[in-house]
């Protein structure tokens, strides 16, 4: 441990969150002295994408920063990367949805970059405290982004429920550290590889983070806010909360389990449950559901659900020795990948056909959608059918490597649970296809002028949908990027 | 040996480019993209067809073999290959699209560039299945094909289509995810995907699966295979498929889709999980048997001239399956050339069906009857037709049929026994149901101004029927070809006797008097010395 | 050798009426009746030339068989299936009969049809059913057989339902077809045996392996595979040759047209049953049982048969039950070994049934298309030739001699008598030709004789044109001539029939049980008895439907119950319908499709997504929407992973799925 004054390596390293950190701040300042409101857009939106390429020169400088606070490598750089994206493509979403919604601009550009910024923060942490800080600011941006449609009771009551029961998870993240101190003496987790599994305060603070991280990702029993929540947020941000912070989370959870051996050893079950848990509450909501919206957010627990089994994996390989594991970690990230492209994508379709105070919802405006737009209805076809596990998409490859990881280390039952899940999860998926392609659209829905989709739009589907084809054809770059050895610097 | 040039790629993907430059089409335009869609799937035939000069008559082994580097995390290659039995299933489904194009000329109106569309993206699916060597490149083939078959049938069929396409889809993703965890379970345990490398490796005895494991991989892949196929009791999305699609996606299921599960079990099952097939075999003949009976006799009391058809297809299927596992070089043979004779066979009886359909708009039998007054053509297609379906010898659907009874006889005389009940049964449904549909007196008045086939209809009609006969009567062309294949497959499960070894396939040249293989007497063997 | 073109191409034999079928099938409804006349007589007139010119080429060879492959039609594994045909003196003997009397009959229908529709579809179905009936008889393996096999019952199903707008038309032909696919279910899987145990269906390496030394005889009871196979061959026989239990479609498919009735269901098809046990009678000398069950069974049938002839009124049933008690005696023939007899009777039985039913068709020509002998009466004036000829005929068939059917009956007859404890059948045998006599002499009285009991105002009964008389004529005189080629056996002379067909049977067991002289004089007096009891059915007939016809009344009346069961044919459809179509249909319907299909297997797998569903449902309802329940969630969610920790079993152990 160095007890020099940061480097500018150290700079390098948090480059992207300075970044976005910088422009959020910025657009605030801003706000009062610029009317133009395409102008934040714009600014957002070369922030956001300049964080992500900053993420270039944190990956051009690995190593610990900040005397190990935080750790720039492969892993990192890819969740960078990923959020980065996630925050353009949502800036780029948004800007319409905000006009339409009458919505003042400056804030929620700036909300979403200090959002961002902590997510930033939980994929390089490498101490308890950083990452608790992380956390804390993509969650507390996430709160006031949820209610960010004040005048719509639903959006301030999901809001407040968000805000409610997310203090309360954090809680439990903050207990958990506490512990583990008590545990280690340290919070540090390239400190920890030595812990004595045994102690039973260790046990019960990772079990306490398990808990936190477990409510950020949506994974059942604490999926419970998900569904209000989604669909109460305006739906830029409910792709945000989809896509964003849950990788963010699951960052911090596979750093956790990379880095401190103890975790793995008795944390399987306690996944395998809750895989199992989180993949039935997620499809057999979803089942049932009208509203497009609400499918979508269990549909995402469900995912959750499928990449927790690419954790329990983890846990029953890593006793191999990273090696082994390298496969399972590199399900998830593709699995995040894939996931969050097609999940920006649907969204942003959904935030688009919603209209004014997002009135159409309901699956029924939906019917007959090849007809009126039949661009529109292919491309949420592909990521229906991405999320639906069909090749040649991205989110085939995603399921493919879970199954792979889950075979490969003899989760048979759980390879097999999964399986009777994408079964009914596929029902649901392809009943919204049958809605666009086969049913007849009802008098009103029918002489409704097609949506007007605006280029920004536009750009974030093509980026999306061309996404989630590309991966699921040519997967290759990033499977040998996220497989490298040296994933985790270290 | 890679040298087989890219034949396999252009009759994959061929139909593909005539679907995206259709795509680039305007839709109004009706008549220009039938022809272009024609026009495709008729090259995309012929192309087919250079595949006969790379099958030799005799040796087995893929020919045309395509190899290249996909996804190097796993190995996943784009590894293409045609053998004697792909072969002429591929054939028949690049016959069978252009002929569903000629019989979709008239009946779809509505969204024709999709349909046409659709039923191209149908054709690179199911010709992707045939010619797979890579495991997951089969799967990815099995499950993109379900989406515009699902599509077809939940846009442009009647009634309660989209209960039946979703349906269809459901049941088979039930099967297919299984197997993608069979697949991924199977290359745990050998590290590769390609389909001749695990022959190899279990020829070798590099591989040697433990009985349990092999048993849970043979049902993985088994499961999904034997609904697709379908077996009894996986069988019953198959009328609602078949009742609900339009005309050319009946022929499409039953010509094409069916034999994908037939062909898995003969390309995968078998071949990969001897030992499970051999422990299995007896309950699958059993499914078969009664698939072959029960599918008879639902068929019998059908109401609905389609569902008939449908049912009947259950119960073809049946004897095809029996003879897979049977185990048995004449039987499998016999299943090879059934799956064919079916889809020709069947494939026009849904075609008739269809017709009828477009001039009546019903499939109830009861709304027929005495329509061999009005329309003699049609009657006596039809006839010809059901004719080769309930196994006419010279017809196209005797050989197989015949084949599999005499193979399967060979081995097991009581399954054969319950199974050629099926040959009688046969003959009741279909000739009771043409009875009630073409003899005795018009009995409602629409019918007696119904039009005779035209001259499109009559085209597609006479093309079938000079097919059906031809294999009904020049079998040997095709059974020359897949006899080495099947031979091949067999030898993995079982070793055939000695006395079956091959025979000469050639008419002995001028034997008069005293004919020639007397020798047969020399192999002589007393009943019950086996 | 000689060239011999004809054997060299055998083929056109058989491939003459196929194209005559073809052509006419196809371009014939465009065309006038001659021209189809032209093609379809020419066809077969010029087949049966062909046949011939084969025969001479064939005698003139010298070979006990001639055999040629023309090219293989499916091949698989060690089985291989080629249109291989081949020619021995029972080939000749089928050939001849099938391509003569066919083409007379073929000219006689050119009479009968003029004025029906559908010309052209007749003679395309009549050509078509001489072309798969010369595969049947020249087919050298059992599979080319089985394809003609199955191709003249499909023959006969267009034909019987050639009217096909009468429902009782389209119904036999139905019935036809699908009683012929239940005697070829037993076929199909002899066939499979004899290929397990020979690994060949060609009949010359069949029977060459059968007749090893290896095989011994079976005995009574034993059921080898001989015995078993025979019995299965057999079984399709009795469905092709109306047989019992298997008989009851050949009544119904008199709704065909009568030359039809003539051709295929009294002189070739149904006697195609008899060609094959006659052809695997190497099979079948192997097998004691299964002669036995042939003798039995045709035997039977000649007797039960006969007894329904007795009572019917429309005459060409009478003929139809005649035709199957006939075939009982062929079979009877071949169960007692003596094939050449059974053949020998199935050649004149074509000549005299041929012409009976052709006469019989001439007189309801006659008669505007009256079939109901109750309706006509004294004809024998009006219809001179007819009568003549029907009246040889029924002598023929009565056993009266010198005619073909003395001869061949009386053989028959001998042989039976002559195998140990053949007497039953013997006297069965004679008690059917005296009931044979009497219900042909019947038929002759209620027809021809007596005073008119139609109206002859309406009725204008007509001599039929000579394309019609031309061909029962000619038949007539077979059917005289036809049986004196045995004649000399019964002074002591040889059998030159049975000669004749030595090569192929070998020669006839049972003779030699007697000395010759003996076997003579026992001859001798069978004969003299078979004609006696003709004489007497002949006696009864006349005395009950010339001398006294209300006798006949009083008879029917006074055994009424036996009568109706004779008249309602023993009631068997009406068994066969309540024991097998309806329980078979309503299981279809109600347990298999109704229950077991969409209510079990369908209501399952709905069942299934539906429970999910309603699973969902639940799950939704755990959505409040209130927080502090949630919190509840949250709470107990961490107790739970918490216990999942510290207290799951198999902890820290390593982990195991499934299976290692």
């Amino acid at each position: 441990m160095n007890s020099a004054i940061p480097t500018t390596a150290d700079f390098y390293r948090v480059l992207p969150e300075l970044i976005w950190c910088g422009f959020g701040l910025l657009a605030m300042l801003l706000q009062p002295f610029v009317r133009n409101r395409y102008f934040f857009t714009g600014l957002a939106f070369v922030g956001a994408l300049a964080g992500t390429a900053g993420a270039c020169f944190a990956f051009r400088s690995p190593g610990a920063g900040f005397y190990g606070l935080i750790q720039s490598d492969a892993f990192s750089f890819f969740f960078h990367l990923l959020v980065g994206t996630v925050a353009v493509l949502v800036v780029l979403a948004a800007g319409p949805y905000l006009d339409r919604e009458r919505l003042p601009f400056a804030e929620f550009y700036a909300l979403l970059l200090f959002a961002t910024t902590g997510m930033g923060v939980l994929a390089s942490a490498q101490e308890l405290l950083t990452a608790f800080i992380g956390l804390e600011m993509s969650s507390i941006s996430s709160y006031i982004l949820a209610g960010y449609r004040r005048d719509s009771l639903k959006a301030s009551e999901s809001a407040m429920k968000y805000f409610l029961l997310g203090s309360f998870a954090t809680a439990f993240f903050l207990y958990g550290i506490a512990l583990v101190y008590g545990a280690t003496g340290t919070t540090m987790l390239d400190k920890m590889v030595s812990a004595d599994a045994s102690s039973t305060l260790l046990k019960l603070g990772l079990s306490l983070i398990l808990i936190g991280l477990g409510f950020k990702v949506a994974a059942a029993p604490f999926q419970v806010w998900t569904p209000d929540v989604y669909e109460g947020a305006p739906t830029p941000v409910t792709a945000l909360f989809s896509a964003g912070p849950k990788a963010a989370a699951f960052a911090l959870l596979l750093r956790v389990f990379a880095t401190v051996p103890a975790a793995t050893h008795f944390w399987f079950w306690a996944f395998w449950v809750l895989a199992a848990l989180t993949m039935f509450t997620g499809n057999l909501g979803a089942l049932v559901q009208t509203n497009i919206k609400r499918l979508l957010a269990y549909s995402s627990i469900a995912h959750a659900g499928y990449i927790l089994v690419a954790f329990a994996a983890v846990t029953s390989m890593a006793k191999g020795g990273p090696a082994e594991a390298a496969a399972a970690y590199a399900a998830v990230l593709f699995y995040l990948l894939g996931y969050a492209l097609v999940k920006l994508g649907a969204f942003t379709i959904v935030s688009q056909l919603g209209g004014t105070g997002e009135k159409n919802l309901s699956l029924d405006d939906y019917a007959g959608l090849s007809q009126r737009q039949p661009v529109v209805a292919a491309m949420l076809s592909i990521y229906l059918l991405s999320l639906l596990g069909l090749p040649v998409t991205a989110g085939f490859f995603g399921k493919f490597y879970i199954f792979k990881a889950a075979v490969n280390s003899h989760l048979l039952w759980l390879a097999v649970l999964m399986a009777v899940n994408s079964v009914i999860g596929s029902y649901y998926y392809l009943r919204v296809i049958v809605v666009m392609y086969m049913r007849e659209p009802s008098a009103e829905t029918a002489s409704a002028a097609p949506v007007g989709f605006p280029l920004t739009v536009n750009v974030v589907l093509a980026v999306t949908a061309i996404g989630t084809i590309l991966f699921g054809v040519m997967p290759n770059p990033v499977i040998n990027f996220i497989l490298q050895p040296t994933l985790f610097g270290h | 040996m890679l040298h087989g040039g890219h034949l396999l790629s252009v009759l994959i993907f061929f139909p593909a480019v005539g679907a995206v430059a259709l795509m680039m089409l305007r839709g109004d335009d009706h008549k220009y993209i039938r022809t272009i869609a024609l026009i495709v799937s008729a090259a995309e035939f012929l192309f087919s067809l250079l595949m006969l000069r790379a099958v030799h008559v005799g040796d087995a082994g893929y020919r045309l073999e395509e190899f290249a580097h996909w996804i190097n995390q796993p190995p996943i290659n784009y590894h293409l290959g045609v053998d004697g039995i792909s072969l002429f299933l591929v054939i028949l489904t690049t016959f069978l699209t252009p002929i569903s194009v000629l019989a979709s000329w008239k009946s779809i109106e509505h969204r024709v560039k999709e349909f046409f569309v659709m039923l191209l993206m149908l054709e690179v699916g199911v010709v992707g299945v045939f010619l797979s060597l890579d495991l997951f490149l089969f799967f990815l083939f099995w499950e993109v094909m379900l989406i515009p078959m699902a599509l077809l049938i939940g846009i442009w069929g009647h009634e309660r289509r989209v209960y039946a396409a979703v349906k269809f889809i459901l049941y088979t993703m039930a099967g297919s995810i299984f197997m993608l965890v069979g697949i991924i379970w199977l290359y745990n345990a050998t590290n590769t995907f390609d389909l001749p490398t695990i022959q190899n490796m279990l020829a070798t005895g590099l591989l040697a699966l433990p009985p349990r494991t092999e048993m849970l991989l043979f049902l993985a892949f088994f499961v999904a295979f034997a609904i697709k196929v379908p077996l009894f009791p996986l069988h019953t999305w198959l009328p609602d498929a078949h009742v609900e699609a339009p005309t050319a996606g009946s022929v499409m299921l039953a010509g094409v889709l069916l034999k994908m599960g037939t062909y898995g079990m003969i390309r995968f099952c078998l071949p990969l999980f001897p030992g499970a097939s051999h422990r299995a075999t007896r309950w699958v003949a059993l499914l078969a048997i009664i698939g072959i009976i029960y599918g008879a006799l639902v068929a019998m009391v059908q109401p609905n001239l389609k569902k008939l058809v449908a049912y009947s297809s259950v119960s073809h299927l049946g004897f095809v399956v029996l003879g897979i596992f049977a185990f048995h070089n004449i039987s499998m043979q016999g299943a090879v050339y059934q799956m064919l004779a079916h889809g020709v066979s069947t494939g026009a009886l849904f075609l008739l069906v269809g017709m009828l359909y477009d001039r009546r708009h019903t499939f109830e039998i009861s709304e027929y009857g005495g329509l061999a007054t009005p329309m003699p053509k049609l009657a006596a297609f039809f006839l010809f037709v059901a004719l080769s379906s309930l196994g006419l010898p010279m017809l196209n659907g005797f050989v197989g049929e015949y084949l599999i009874l005499l193979g399967t006889y060979q081995r097991h005389w009581q399954w054969a026994s319950w199974a050629a009940l099926g040959v009688i049964l046969s003959a009741c449904y279909l000739l009771w149901s043409y009875q009630r549909v073409f003899f005795g007196e018009i009995t409602k008045e629409k019918n007696r101004t119904l039009p005779d086939v035209s001259a499109r209809e009559r085209w597609i009609l006479v093309t079938m029927a000079v097919v059906t006969l031809w294999m009904g009567i020049g079998s040997a062309f095709i059974t020359r070809r897949t006899a080495a294949d099947a031979q091949a497959v067999i030898d993995q499960v079982e070793p055939q006797r000695p006395y079956e070894a091959v025979a000469p396939l050639r008419p002995a040249q001028q034997s008069t008097g005293i004919a020639p293989r007397i020798a047969n007497a020399t192999t002589l063997e007393r009943p019950g010395t086996r | 050798m000689p060239t011999r073109p004809m054997l060299a191409y055998l083929w056109i034999v058989p491939l003459l009426p196929l194209l005559g079928s073809a052509i006419n099938g196809l371009f014939g409804a465009k065309w006038p009746n001659k021209i189809v006349n032209w093609v379809a007589l020419g066809s077969t007139g010029l087949s049966f030339a062909c046949a011939l010119e084969a025969v001479r080429e064939f005698f003139e060879s010298g070979q006990a068989l001639f055999r040629k492959e023309f090219f293989t039609w499916i091949a698989a594994g060690n089985f291989r299936a080629g249109f291989d045909l081949q020619m021995d003196q029972l080939t000749v003997v089928m050939v001849l009969v099938v391509t003569g009397v066919g083409w007379l009959i073929h000219i006689y229908a050119t009479g009968y049809m003029a004025h029906e529709g559908g010309y052209y579809r007749f003679f395309s179905y009549l050509n078509l059913f001489m072309f798969f009936m010369l595969i049947l008889v020249l087919a050298a393996n059992y599979v080319l057989l089985f394809v003609g096999w199955e191709g003249v019952g499909l023959a006969s199903y267009l034909l019987i339902g050639f009217y096909f707008l009468k429902k009782s038309a389209s119904d036999a032909g139905k019935k036809a077809f699908i009683v012929n696919r239940i005697g070829d279910f037993g076929f199909m899987l002899g066939m499979f045996l004899l290929f397990r145990t020979f690994h060949t269906l060609d009949f010359t390496a069949l029977f060459q392996a059968a007749s090893n030394p290896g095989w011994g005889p079976e005995g009574w009871g034993q059921f080898g595979t001989f015995t078993v196979a025979c019995l299965l061959l057999f079984m399709g026989a009795c469905g092709k040759s109306a047989q019992l239990p298997l008989y009851v479609w050949l009544p119904d498919a008199m709704e065909g047209p009568t030359p039809v009735s003539a051709l295929i269901h009294a002189a070739t098809m149904v006697t195609a049953g008899v060609y094959v046990v006659a052809r695997s009678h190497v099979l079948f000398t192997h097998s004691e049982t299964a002669l036995v069950v042939v003798a039995i069974v045709g035997c039977a049938t000649a007797f039960f048969a006969a007894t329904i002839g007795l009572v019917q009124t429309d005459i060409k049933k009478v003929l139809a039950y005649s035709t199957v008690s006939q075939l009982g005696y062929m079979f009877l023939a071949c169960g007692v070994g003596a094939f050449s007899a059974g053949i020998f009777h199935l050649m004149t039985h074509a000549f005299f049934k041929a012409l009976l039913f052709l006469a019989a068709g001439s007189v309801i020509h006659a008669m505007g298309g009256e079939q109901d002998m109750r309706h006509m009466g004294g004809l024998s004036k009006k219809i001179k030739y007819t009568y003549a000829t029907m009246l040889i005929a029924t002598l023929a068939i009565a056993g009266i001699p010198p005619l073909a059917g003395f001869f061949s009956k009386d053989a028959i007859l001998l042989s039976a008598f002559q195998i140990p404890g053949g007497h039953p059948l013997y006297v069965l045998g004679l008690l059917t030709a005296m009931l044979t006599s009497f219900y042909m002499f019947r038929l002759i009285f209620l027809t021809f004789h007596g005073k008119p009991r139609y109206d002859e105002h309406k009725v204008h009964v007509h001599e039929s044109p000579w394309s019609m008389l031309g061909p029962l004529v000619a038949l007539a005189a077979l059917s005289v001539i036809g049986g004196w080629i045995a004649a000399p056996a019964l002074w002591g002379g040889p059998d030159y029939f049975a000669n004749f067909l030595t090569p192929v049977f070998g020669s006839q067991e049972g003779a030699e049980v007697l000395s010759e002289a003996a076997a003579h004089s026992l001859e001798l007096t069978l004969a003299v008895v078979a004609v006696v009891s003709a004489l007497f059915g002949l006696g009864i007939a006349y005395w009950l439907y010339l001398k006294r016809p209300e006798k006949a009344e009083g008879l029917a009346k006074s055994m009424a119950p036996a009568y109706r069961t004779l008249l309602n044919k023993y009631y068997v459809d009406e068994l066969y319908a309540a024991v097998i179509v309806k329980p078979l249909l309503w299981i279809s319907t109600n347990m298999l499709w109704k229950a077991a299909d969409v209510s079990a297997i369908d209501g399952a797998v709905n069942g299934i997504a539906e429970g999910i569903t309603a699973v969902g449902d639940r799950t939704r309802h755990t959505q409040s929407g209130n927080t502090r329940s949630y919190a509840v969630w949250v709470v107990v969610g961490a107790l739970v992973v918490i216990a999942v920790i510290f207290f799951w079993p198999g902890m820290g152990k390593p982990v195991v799925g499934l299976v290692r």
